[in-house]
């Protein structure tokens, strides 16, 4: 049973090889939420900040109307952030993934046992029609 | 002092409990599998069969107790680090790509590092069938073909530990006797094997150890001699005494 043993004793050290992290720790749900929140709260901050200034003479107000509406906006365009980067990487992911398969298969086609032979290890003008040049 | 490796479980659950949003449906499960062990999971519709697995997988959460690998919690682990150390689990449903060849299904697993010829002699070596059918869609394939290219794919990981949900689901008896012969010798291997069936005597027919899980809760398990049957029938059908 050596194979046994070589392939537990292989998985044991993967194990501990394995930076492990903790999907508890990274709360993306909760970031999403989050950047959702922080996204509509900015907004809100600069609106706020807008009926503030316009509702008062005061030039002193009107300095703290802008500096809330300039942290709204900034809190807006963080939460966007955030809430995208949560949000898409679970898509972005499959995707890739998906891009990754397709590319494979395009390789294996182009570069099939069969078609090389057939071009004595060159590509024919049959196999490269329709594939774009990236060399000069 | 810490036990040879092959002694300790490759996949152990402790007091494993686990829940889909309020209700319950494990409540302490224990249960172990060492390298080359095949440990049949029994049980009615409903009884947690597919969450332990999932649980061993790491795609459900546990609510508490422990999921240990080769010893080490990995209750907190993401999936994809438990299918890259080595976990595989074959999904009840085959979870093949029925609008893809059988070549291509297997080109799929090359992310796992392998090369295509590696993955594709590997498969038509045990699987000759499959080599026949290369290039047909998976989805035109008889069930126990799908089920072969599921192995197969599940194979290419090459696993330490091989869940398998419900691998006779709809086949044909004799189908299934075939099926679990592949199972065996993928145990003789080295690998643990871990699967959940409802029908148990096609399971037990190579199981090492078994245990019945019934409403979320380990009712019995052991070795699978006549002993074992007998309660499990009671089990099933009632006591006949």
């Amino acid at each position: 049973m050596t194979s046994a043993e070589s392939r537990a004793d292989r998985f044991a050290r993967e194990l501990s090889d394995l930076k492990i992290s903790d999907p508890a720790a990274g709360h993306p749900r909760l970031w999403q939420r989050l950047g959702a929140a922080a996204m509509v709260a900015g907004i809100a901050a600069g609106v706020v900040a807008y009926l503030v200034s316009h509702r008062t003479t005061s030039s002193l107000t009107q300095g703290d109307a802008v500096t809330i509406g300039l942290g709204g906006v900034t809190l807006s365009v963080v939460g966007a952030a955030v809430f995208l980067r949560y949000s898409l990487t679970g898509f972005l992911r499959f995707w890739m993934a998906r891009q990754s398969f397709e590319l494979n298969m395009l390789a294996e086609r182009v570069f099939s046992p069969g078609m090389l032979a057939k071009s004595d290890g060159r590509l024919d003008a049959d196999t490269t029609r329709g594939l774009s040049r990236t060399d000069s | 002092m810490s036990r040879p490796l092959l002694e300790l479980p490759l996949l152990e659950l402790r007091g494993v409990r686990a829940a889909y949003d309020s209700v319950t449906v494990l409540h302490g499960v224990d249960l172990s599998v060492t390298a080359g062990q095949v440990v049949a999971l029994l049980g009615p519709n409903g009884a947690g069969k597919t969450t332990t697995l999932r649980i061993a997988a790491g795609v459900h959460p546990v609510q508490s107790g422990r999921l240990l690998l080769a010893g080490r919690d990995m209750a907190r682990a993401a999936p994809r680090d438990l299918a890259r150390a080595g976990v595989c689990l074959i999904p009840e449903g085959r979870g093949v790509f029925p609008n893809l060849s059988i070549r291509d299904n297997l080109l799929m697993m090359t992310y796992t590092g392998r090369s295509r010829e590696q993955i594709e002699e590997l498969t038509f070596t045990r699987f000759p069938v499959l080599g026949m059918h290369a290039s047909r869609p998976a989805g035109t394939l008889s069930g126990g073909e799908q089920q072969m290219l599921a192995l197969a794919r599940g194979l290419a990981t090459d696993p330490a530990v091989l869940l398998l949900d419900e691998l006779s689901m709809g086949l044909a008896p004799v189908v299934v006797s075939r099926l679990y012969e592949h199972v065996a010798e993928i145990a003789r291997q080295g690998v643990a094997v871990l699967l959940v069936e409802q029908f148990a005597a096609a399971a037990l027919s190579i199981a090492d150890h078994a245990a019945v899980l019934v409403r979320g809760r380990v009712a019995l398990q052991g070795h699978p001699d006549g002993a074992l049957r007998a309660e499990l029938s009671d089990l099933y059908l009632g006591s006949s005494r």
